[in-house]
Formats: C-alpha cells, structure tokens, sequence
C-alpha cells in the first residue's frame, strides 16, 4: 500500500517536470533544425539559425534595451522594494500587513490591465516619454519580487545586529553598509535575479508602453514569429534559456536554490 | 565621588509615553568589579543595560565610564563590550572574522589584530573554530564567540543581556563559573543582566535588584540574602516564609506583631499600629518545643506534607493559610501528616518590612 502510494507520487513527479519542461525541450531541439520547418524526427543538426541571430534586424537594440530595462527597473525595485519592506517589518505602521499586501498586489493583478491602466494614465497625465515611461511599468512589475523577498528576509533578520555593530564601533552608515546588507546579501540576489527575469520576459505591461523606436526583446520575438516563423526565434529563445540556467547556477552556488524555491529558511 | 567610580549612573530616568522605565537610577561600579542587575521582566533592567551600552537614550542623569562623561556620546564611540540574548553573530563572517569586527573598526595593523583574535579565541578555548561559519556552531559554542568578540576590543565595561538564559541548565551553570573566573582573571568590569537569581548569586559581586524602574537593594549577594531591603528583594532572592500582620507594641530595637497566626517579635522598631510583612527564611526554622529557646519566635502549624529526600526531609507545615517548609536531618523521624507541632525560628532571623506598596 505504502510503496504503491510512493510509486505514483513519484509518477506523478515525473509527469509534472515533464509536462512543464517538454515545450522548452521542443524549442531547444527546433534550434538545432537544418530545416525551416521544424519536424521529428530531425534528420541532423545545424547551427545555421544560431547564425542568422546577429543579422536578425533590430535584434540587438532589443536586446540592450531589455537588459538596460531590465537592469535600471531591478536597481530601483531593489532600493525602493528594500526600503518599503523594512518600513513593513519594522516600522510598526498601522496596518502594516495591508500594506504588505498592497506591495505586492501588481503580481495578482494581469498584466494586461497594468498596461492599459497605465498607457491611459500616461495619456491623461500628458507623459510622453516612451523609455521612462517603461521603466516605471517594469519598477511596478519588478516591485513585488523583490517587496516580497525582502520582507520574508528582513522578518528573518536579527535587528540586535545592528546594535551590536553599533557597540563594536560602527556609526549608523557603517552598520547598514557592513552587516546589515551583507547579512542580507543573499535576499538581495534572490529578489534581484527575479525581479530581473520578470521584467527581462515581460510581455503583455511593455506591448502598451512601447513605440516603433523602443521595443524590448520579447515583443521583437513576436513581431518576428509573426513575420517570418523559422527557427531563428527558436535559437534566441534557447539561448536566453542558457543564460537564465547559468543564472540560476551562480545563484544556486551563492545562496542554494532551496532557499530561492522557499523550500527551506 | 563620582570621578572614583569606574561607571557612574546618576539620576538615570526614561519614560515611554507614559510608561515610566527607568526613575533616577544611581549605580556606582568599581574597577574590575561583577555587578547584576536583577528582577523580573519588564522591571527596567534591560533598559538599563542598553542606556549604559548607549543604545537607548536617558531622559535625565547622566553616565560617566572610565573618567569620561558619556551621558551623550553614541555607541561606537563608549568602548563597551555587549553579549547580547540572542548573540547577535553575523552570519556572513565565520568566527575569527566576528572576533575581528571591532579591531578592524580601529584600523589596527593586519598582524596586531590577527594576533588578538588569536590571544581572545583561546581564552574561550575557540582556537580551532576560527575559520568555522557561524552557522555551523552550537549554541554554547556562539555564546563564547559572542563572548570573544566583545571582550576582544578591550571594552571599559562588558555587558550582558540575559546572555546565557538560551543555555540549557548544565552548560549555563558550568559557563556561569567558568564566565567569572575569565572575567576576572583578565580584570573585566561586566554588568550582567538576568533574571535568574542563581545566576546573580554565582556571577557578581553585587546585585542590583530591580523592582518597577528602582533599584531595590544594592548590595552582595550574602547581604542581600541575609538582609533584604525590601519585601520584594526577599521574594525575588531565595525562598522565604511570610505572614502579614500589624505591630501592637515597640521599643527601640524589637516590634511584637499580631499575625493570624499568633504574635510573633522583630528585632527591629516598627510605630505601633502600623501593617508590616514579617518574614523569615526556611533554613532558621526547627519543629518541637524542646529546641525553643527565650530568643525565638514560635508559631502552632499542621503538618501538611513529607517529603524525604534521603540525606534530609522536607517537613511542610501549614500555618494560617501560609506554608513553611521546614528541613530535617534525614535520620531523624519526621512527625506524621496531620500533627500539630510548633515551629520555632531566632527573633535575630526574624526580617520586618512595611507593608505598603505590596500588590
């Protein structure tokens, strides 16, 4: 009874991972294709379309648009998000846990409505800046990650700490800058590393907010699938894969993936 | 007078709202010597302890330490070692790195500095964990880090704020004695909060006990047994047997009380007519009318309960609605359950205290 049990919940495991990584394993074997058309079994493997990713047009001031989004809206998210978690945790505020909630709401809400929501304000409010404009829906979408993070990782957090820096020497700036943020390097990694995926891979916020000049990587994608449908999406798609899996391993390295899962304190 | 003192409070009062904590604390420590701040929670003591630390700030009074006035000075600059409850390690830096936190603050020579950690870990017997990550401790083992790393910058006075309560028993008593023979040894200043009166009796030279945001009673530990100031100083240190009464007669040096128990003598002068605790402790206490002397105070009880316990038996007799606990030899008969018997102390054990402000 017991071992049947044990075998179908591990069935069962087996059938989750599979379901969730099939369509990823798909894309990454139409990457190898030497055909346009990608069907299987596939008769060899190419690297013709890893080729034609650098000539793909506006590929790459996609590309550094996307990172530089992605990079500005993370550091703010991490500055903004740290201080309204600690102003959460500590700040003994009247409803501090509906404002808790508050902070991450933007990760319940659908993406679509943000970005219409926000267009229309942009509109109304006359701000005509597409770039800035970006920035601000993606500090919105990356605001949870890390609110979220950091308020599990400061609610961890000994604040005795920062009194006992203080007795060993340190003034107030020392205090935060040598214990108080090392202490919590490691939350701060996870909620960077999301918060980063989140608004690298955002779609339905950025296709509101975006115009001819200013397009992020994933709208392009689909702009080409739309256009020419050959397996050159199919390389880029597995190459962002590769970086986020060397991502996922330094992290892994720096904090464990136990901690990132929330499997484990 | 003030200038003598190695740490000097004087008047220290702080509020919350309407809370008052602490009401004009004066507390003057020698060189080198082993003070407790003790009593319940919520009496002031921790406050205390983070107002000397300089992490909380005094409405009124001010604080000397080593010569200095440091009634305003932040904490960085006091030069105090703090041992705090829950150690307060940080978890980014392995053991030697915790020890070093301070000496690296002072900007001293890489060689200086690695040779203290060194000389500070083996006086908490820690040389061999000095690379180990905190996280890879056990709890005595932190509390020793903690230690080394406050006692390593050579602070004027070292702190403790119930810094061994998360010990379990044996380690807590075994590090309680060893914790003072190293503070002495080295000549430390330490104020140890706690409110654990064992541990106060063990660590200090002197105790502070602390009631409402006052110090009771300062004094050592034998005075403070034999000699409490106050009711609440005899409660809250050892075991006591108390009986409430009023004083129907007095001369200079003795009260007779009337308790419901019978009248009882204090060396002690009380104004006629006032209400008073009177009290004594279990130990001064015998059964039977043949050991009484003209010296003693004696009260008819029931026995209420035996328990032996091998070298002595516990007799509990109840007198009143109070119970005293007498000790027997554990040879001798102890009288049956139920038996009347006279229970006789010495007037000179006799403590008298006034009964107002009792909750």
């Amino acid at each position: 009874m017991k071992t049947a049990a044990l075998i179908l919940s591990a069935v069962l495991a087996v059938a989750a991972c599979v379901f969730l990584l099939a369509p990823l394993v798909v894309v990454v074997l139409a990457s190898f294709s030497p055909t346009p058309v990608f069907d299987l079994p596939t008769t060899g493997a190419s690297l013709r379309w890893y080729g034609r990713i650098a000539n793909l047009e506006g590929f790459w001031p996609a590309l550094g648009l996307s990172i530089e989004v992605a990079a500005v809206s993370t550091a703010l998210a991490l500055v903004v998000g740290t201080l309204a978690a600690i102003a959460a945790v500590r700040g003994a505020l009247p409803y501090a846990d509906a404002f808790a909630a508050l902070l991450v709401s933007p990760l319940m809400m659908p993406g679509l409505v943000l970005g219409i929501a926000l267009l229309q304000y942009f509109r109304a409010v006359g701000f005509d800046a597409p770039l800035a404009g970006l920035l601000v829906a993606h500090l919105i979408v990356t605001l949870p990650y890390v609110a979220r993070t950091m308020i599990a990782g400061l609610s961890r957090f000994d604040f005795t700490l920062i009194d006992a820096a203080l007795t060993l020497g340190c003034t107030w700036r020392q205090a935060i800058f040598k214990v108080m943020v090392p202490a919590l390097a490691p939350s701060f990694l996870i909620a960077g590393l999301f918060a980063f995926l989140a608004s690298f891979d955002n779609y339905p916020v950025s296709i509101f907010l975006t115009d001819v000049r200013t397009k992020t990587l994933p709208i392009k994608m689909l702009q080409y699938i739309e256009e020419a449908p050959d397996p050159t999406i199919a390389a880029v798609s597995s190459l962002i894969l590769l970086g986020t899996i060397v991502l996922l391993i330094i992290a892994d390295r720096a904090v464990g993936l136990s901690r990132m899962a929330g499997t484990s304190d | 007078m003030a200038d003598a003192a190695h740490l000097g409070v004087k008047g220290v009062s702080k509020r919350y709202g309407a809370a008052t904590v602490l009401e004009s604390i004066d507390l003057d420590m020698a060189r080198g010597e082993l003070v407790t701040l003790l009593g319940p929670s919520g009496c002031g003591k921790t406050t205390l302890l983070r107002v000397i630390a300089g992490l909380v700030r005094a409405d009124t009074g001010t604080l000397s330490l080593a010569g200095r006035d440091v009634t305003r000075m932040p904490p960085y600059r006091r030069n105090v070692g703090v041992v705090f409850q829950s150690y307060a390690l940080f978890p980014h830096l392995d053991v030697a790195g915790n020890v070093a936190f301070g000496l690296n603050l002072k900007r001293l020579p890489k060689a200086e500095i690695e040779a203290k950690v060194r000389r500070v870990l083996a006086l908490v017997h820690l040389e061999a964990l000095a690379e180990r990550p905190i996280r890879a401790l056990s709890g005595g083992q932190q509390q020793r880090v903690a230690l080394a790393r406050a006692l390593a910058v050579e602070p004027s006075v070292v702190l403790f704020d119930e810094a061994l309560s998360a010990l379990d028993r044996k380690l807590r008593e075994a590090m309680q004695v060893e914790l003072r023979q190293l503070l002495t040894s080295i000549g430390a200043t330490a104020v140890f909060v706690t409110h654990d009166q064992e541990e106060a009796l063990t660590m200090s030279d002197r105790i502070a006990v602390m009631h409402r945001g006052r110090i009771d009673q300062l004094a050592d530990p034998r005075t403070l047994y034999d000699r409490p100031a106050t009711s609440f100083a005899l409660s809250f240190v050892g075991q006591s047997f108390r009986l409430s009464g009023r004083v129907v007669a007095s001369e200079p040096g003795l009260s007779v009380i009337d308790t419901a128990a019978g009248q009882l003598r204090a060396p002690k002068q009380f104004l006629t007519g006032s209400d008073v605790i009177v009290a004594t402790r279990p130990e001064h206490a015998h059964l039977g009318h043949a050991t009484l002397g003209p010296g003693d105070n004696s009260l008819a009880g029931t026995v209420s309960n035996v328990t032996f316990q091998g070298p002595r038996s516990l007799v509990e007799v109840r007198i009143g609605d109070a119970f005293l606990t007498v000790q027997m030899p554990g040879r001798s008969a102890a009288p049956p359950i139920g038996s009347e018997v006279t229970v006789g102390w010495p007037i000179a054990e006799t403590l008298i205290f006034p009964a107002e402000g009792e909750p």
